[in-house]
């Protein structure tokens, strides 16, 4: 959604507000930091490359700069013209008094201009005169006495001193990981970061995320960094980077249809940079984006000679300042990404760059700063992003094995117009996939209808009546499944690379959990789903051979117990529904799948909203008999809902049970009970909780005939029935996962 | 030998050998034991058949069912019979289900436990 504000001036913002897209909440965020109800100080922001960090931050200025009354915005961006520490930190002063003036004065256009410091000295507000000169004179005797430590401190203190004499700001400092470059006796970073969270004057720090934290802390931890919120960037969601796409194309002028649109969407991987980038090549050549060749033929252009190569050159020449060296390191990288996976042994880089260990700990930092390839200790892996992996592509054939252009330019054309498809399809499929990764990431103990994950039941006894007739027959099912809570997922691809060669990345994903509240050994499962696909209902050979596939990952990847789960849109045959019984896996088909996904959002849509009407909740303390007030208020609602008297006598006694386990033993330090009841149409759902140890969850399938006299137990021995009672007078009795105690919830199901 | 009702300060009374004890509206903990006391102490006395008079109460926990099978098993070691009566049904299926059932005689009234329980308290001959 565009970002509205009332009065649009642009002032460091490359892109109006109602085109900058896909950024609303971290922008909210950063411009609420210097309001007194936002109640953070500092932020880090941490980027992944061209997310537009940087264009984030300007809009933040931009917004707070616009708010009248409120903090003053501060925007720095350190720059590879910074030779020195002490020169980025004078440039920093004078940011600083240049948009705190512009800022008081309400004068944007001051912002982009570079008067002296006597000359905003001039220009200051008379109620800021006094600190402004102050802070100047300082400034100019610390730079007569040579003292370089000294001078930074005062420079990156001016936040401070301005907030002494009232005036609020809200610090951003950008492009963090050129500090690493800058001369001098000390590490700016720490120095930055210490004197950032010892301000008091709200302030971000934005830096690549895979380096931010060690150029802050330096040697040593800096004292607060690590309690600081933390925002992530990452690249633009799709939908978000079209809306980026569709508004550039018509702020700029540029022709372009949905086709290639989504084709520029997809291959530059939703980067805001790379589309800006090639939507203003677009406009400064006058070229239409009326079709994939279009298209295409402007993105050779622009990774042979164009932003695209501009951007990746500088940050090689970066890595790799000497020609010898550069060429060595396109090679590696090139023949990396060639090889198996993109990953080598970090030995074999190190001798094919004929470097020394320091220079290349030194490159390998920065490819990993940059995400260009990932340095883990042994191995490298060159980063599979697709129009990195162009650029390598032509640039080794250009610069190292010294290639005709016409040929690299023309054989990079035609390659990139027959990935287009390829690449469009891949979209769609990935689309069209049902997400399991995200649907058994949504598991949670929840007790769901066995027909849900059994397609010969569903077939059964759902199969073709309408949905609500299907719903309302599975909430009145008794056989259920409890689903493991579900801790991690990922694509099957994660683990195990080779599973892709038989379906796309996102159809088979791997779920770590848990069946049980306990997080013990014996509790551990792996799910592992799959989507199968079969036009028509699925055949027992496909599920066997699907099986078969999935045991093999089970047992390359070390899972011990695990639950296979196939999903067949159509469904399964007869006999494969055989076999996944046989194997006792589960099997659904897509409208099994959307039942079930819609039964878990609207479950986790209670456990996590407040109590809705229907639902009450008492809090007792533990104490003498409270478990008769429960008792009675829960008799109450069983009237109100019509139970029959023998029915509302056990709901009572389960509930007495369940105050006294949880009294008995929570060992709660703060000795309450907390009751809720949550009335439904045909049930009643009693939830009793306590904070303290968790409660033993096995229970007993047969409550009955408990006392046995001979047995020779003593009372105390008799003790422990409570469980096994609650699970006899209730329909569904469950233990849930709570951090800090233990939940029982009862179900009683409404008979009339 | 009899106890009179007027002895007891406790609802609890005696009939011949045969001690009626009576339960509250809520059998837990604290009344579990009180009826524990009553019995061991009138078995203490020779009473060698309990009634225990469920007819106020509307609510039994598992400590109160525990207690009661301390108060079934201390019985057995006293010779005396026990005998539950006016239970309601949730408290007579409550107590089938955990078992007590098949330790004790169950009567729908005093007078039926008091009838069944009667000979069984009798003297024994040449007492």
């Amino acid at each position: 959604m565009p970002v509205k504000s009332p009065k649009q001036r642009r002032i460091l913002a490359r892109t109006a507000p109602e085109t900058f897209v896909g950024r609303g909440e971290q922008l909210r965020e950063l411009s609420a930091l210097g309001s007194p109800k936002s109640g953070q100080q500092g932020l880090l922001l941490l980027a992944a490359p061209q997310s537009g960090a940087t264009e984030l931050l300007r809009q933040t200025f931009d917004e707070l700069f616009r708010q009248r009354g409120g903090p003053t915005p501060i925007y720095f961006a350190f720059s590879r013209s910074d030779a020195a520490v002490t020169s980025a930190a004078r440039r920093f002063l004078h940011t600083f008094i240049t948009q705190t003036v512009a800022h008081r004065r309400d004068d944007p256009a001051l912002v982009n201009a570079s008067p002296s410091l006597r000359t905003l000295l001039d220009l200051a507000a008379p109620q800021d005169y006094e600190w402004v000169e102050r802070l100047i004179q300082s400034f100019e005797r610390a730079q007569d006495e040579g003292d370089e430590r000294a001078l930074v401190r005062l420079c990156l203190g001016a936040p401070q001193q301005a907030a002494s004499a009232g005036v609020r700001t809200v610090v951003m400092f950008d492009d963090t990981h050129l500090v690493e470059r800058l001369r001098g006796e000390s590490g700016l970073g720490p120095s930055l970061a210490q004197s950032a969270v010892q301000s008091g004057v709200p302030f971000v720090i934005a830096g690549p995320r895979r380096r931010l934290f060690d150029l802050l802390n330096g040697h040593a931890q800096t004292v607060g960094l690590d309690a600081l919120r933390r925002l992530h960037l990452d690249r633009l969601k799709e939908s978000d980077a079209r809306t980026l796409a569709d508004g550039l194309a018509q702020r700029l002028g540029v022709e372009m249809n949905d086709e290639t649109r989504d084709l520029l969407v997809q291959q530059l991987e939703s980067s805001p940079y790379l589309i800006a980038a090639i939507l203003e090549a677009a406009r400064t050549t006058a070229t239409r984006l009326a079709s994939f060749r279009d298209f295409q033929s402007l993105y050779v252009d622009e990774l042979l000679g164009g932003r695209v190569f501009r951007r990746y050159n500088a940050v090689l020449e970066e890595v790799a300042p000497s020609l010898t060296l550069r060429r060595g390191l396109l090679r590696v990288l090139h023949e990396s990404a060639q090889g198996n996976g993109g990953k080598s042994p970090a030995e074999v880089w190190m001798k094919r760059l004929g470097t020394d260990a320091v220079e290349f700990e030194r490159v390998m930092r920065l490819l990993h700063m940059h995400e260009l390839a990932s340095f883990h200790a042994t191995y490298v892996e060159t980063t599979p992003t697709t129009v990195w992996r162009d650029f390598l592509r032509v640039s080794y054939r250009l610069q190292v094995a010294a290639e005709p252009r016409a040929l690299v330019v023309a054989d990079t054309l035609v390659e990139t117009l027959k990935r287009a498809p390829r690449t469009m399809a891949r979209h769609y499929r990935r689309e069209a996939a049902l997400k399991l990764g995200e649907v058994m990431r949504g598991f949670n103990f929840e007790r769901v209808p066995k027909s849900l994950l059994r397609y010969d039941r569903f077939l059964r006894m759902y199969r073709g009546l309408p949905r609500d007739e299907a719903r309302a027959g599975l909430d009145a099912e008794t056989d259920t499944v409890l689903l493991p809570q579900i801790v991690h997922a990922a694509s099957c691809a994660s683990f195990h690379p080779s599973i892709t060669q038989f379906c796309d990345e996102e159809r088979c994903s791997v779920a770590h959990g848990f069946e049980s509240g306990e997080y013990t050994e014996g509790v551990e499962v792996v799910w592992i789903a799959a989507e199968v696909e079969s036009k028509l209902e699925a055949g027992r050979a496909l599920v066997g051979l699907w099986l078969d596939r999935l045991e093999q990952v089970a047992q390359a990847c070390g899972f011990e117990r695990v639950r296979f789960w196939l999903i067949s849109r159509e469904g399964f045959s007869a006999e494969a529904a055989e076999l996944l019984n046989e194997r006792e896996a589960y099997g659904s088909c897509s409208e099994q799948l959307d039942l079930l996904t819609a039964r878990l959002s609207a479950s986790s849509a209670q456990g996590a909203g407040e109590a809705s009407a229907d639902e009450f909740a008492i809090e007792l303390p533990m104490s003498e008999d409270t478990e008769l007030i429960a008792a009675h208020t829960v008799e109450q609602i069983a009237r109100r809902m019509e139970f029959q008297p023998e029915a509302i006598n056990q709901i009572k006694t389960a509930l007495v049970e369940a105050c006294i386990n949880a009294a008995e033993h929570s060992l709660s330090t703060e000795r309450k009970i907390y009751n809720r009841f949550r009335v439904e149409d045909d049930k009643l759902v009693i939830t009793v909780s306590s904070r303290g140890l968790s409660a033993p969850v096995s229970l007993s399938e047969n409550g009955t005939q408990l006392a046995d006299k001979n047995g020779g137990e003593g009372s105390k021995g008799r003790r422990g029935w409570g469980l096994k009672l609650i699970r006899t007078l209730m329909d569904d009795v469950e233990f849930e996962r709570v951090d800090d105690g233990t939940r029982l919830r009862m179900t009683k199901y409404l008979r009339k | 030998m009899s106890e009179s009702l007027a002895d007891t300060t406790s609802p609890s009374s005696a009939v011949e050998d045969v001690a009626i004890v009576y339960a509250g509206d809520y059998v837990n903990k604290m009344s579990g034991q009180r009826i524990e006391r009553e019995c061991l102490q009138r078995m203490e006395r020779g009473c060698r058949a309990l009634v225990i008079n469920f007819r106020d109460t509307e609510l039994v926990n598992s400590i109160g069912v525990s207690i009661l099978l301390g108060v079934i098993d201390a019985a057995e070691d006293h010779d005396t019979r026990v005998a539950f009566s006016n239970m309601s049904p949730h408290t007579v299926k409550l107590f089938e289900l955990l078992g007590l059932t098949r330790l004790v005689v169950l009567a729908d009234s005093e007078e039926a436990a008091l009838a069944i329980l009667k000979e069984f308290a009798a003297p024994s001959p040449g007492h």
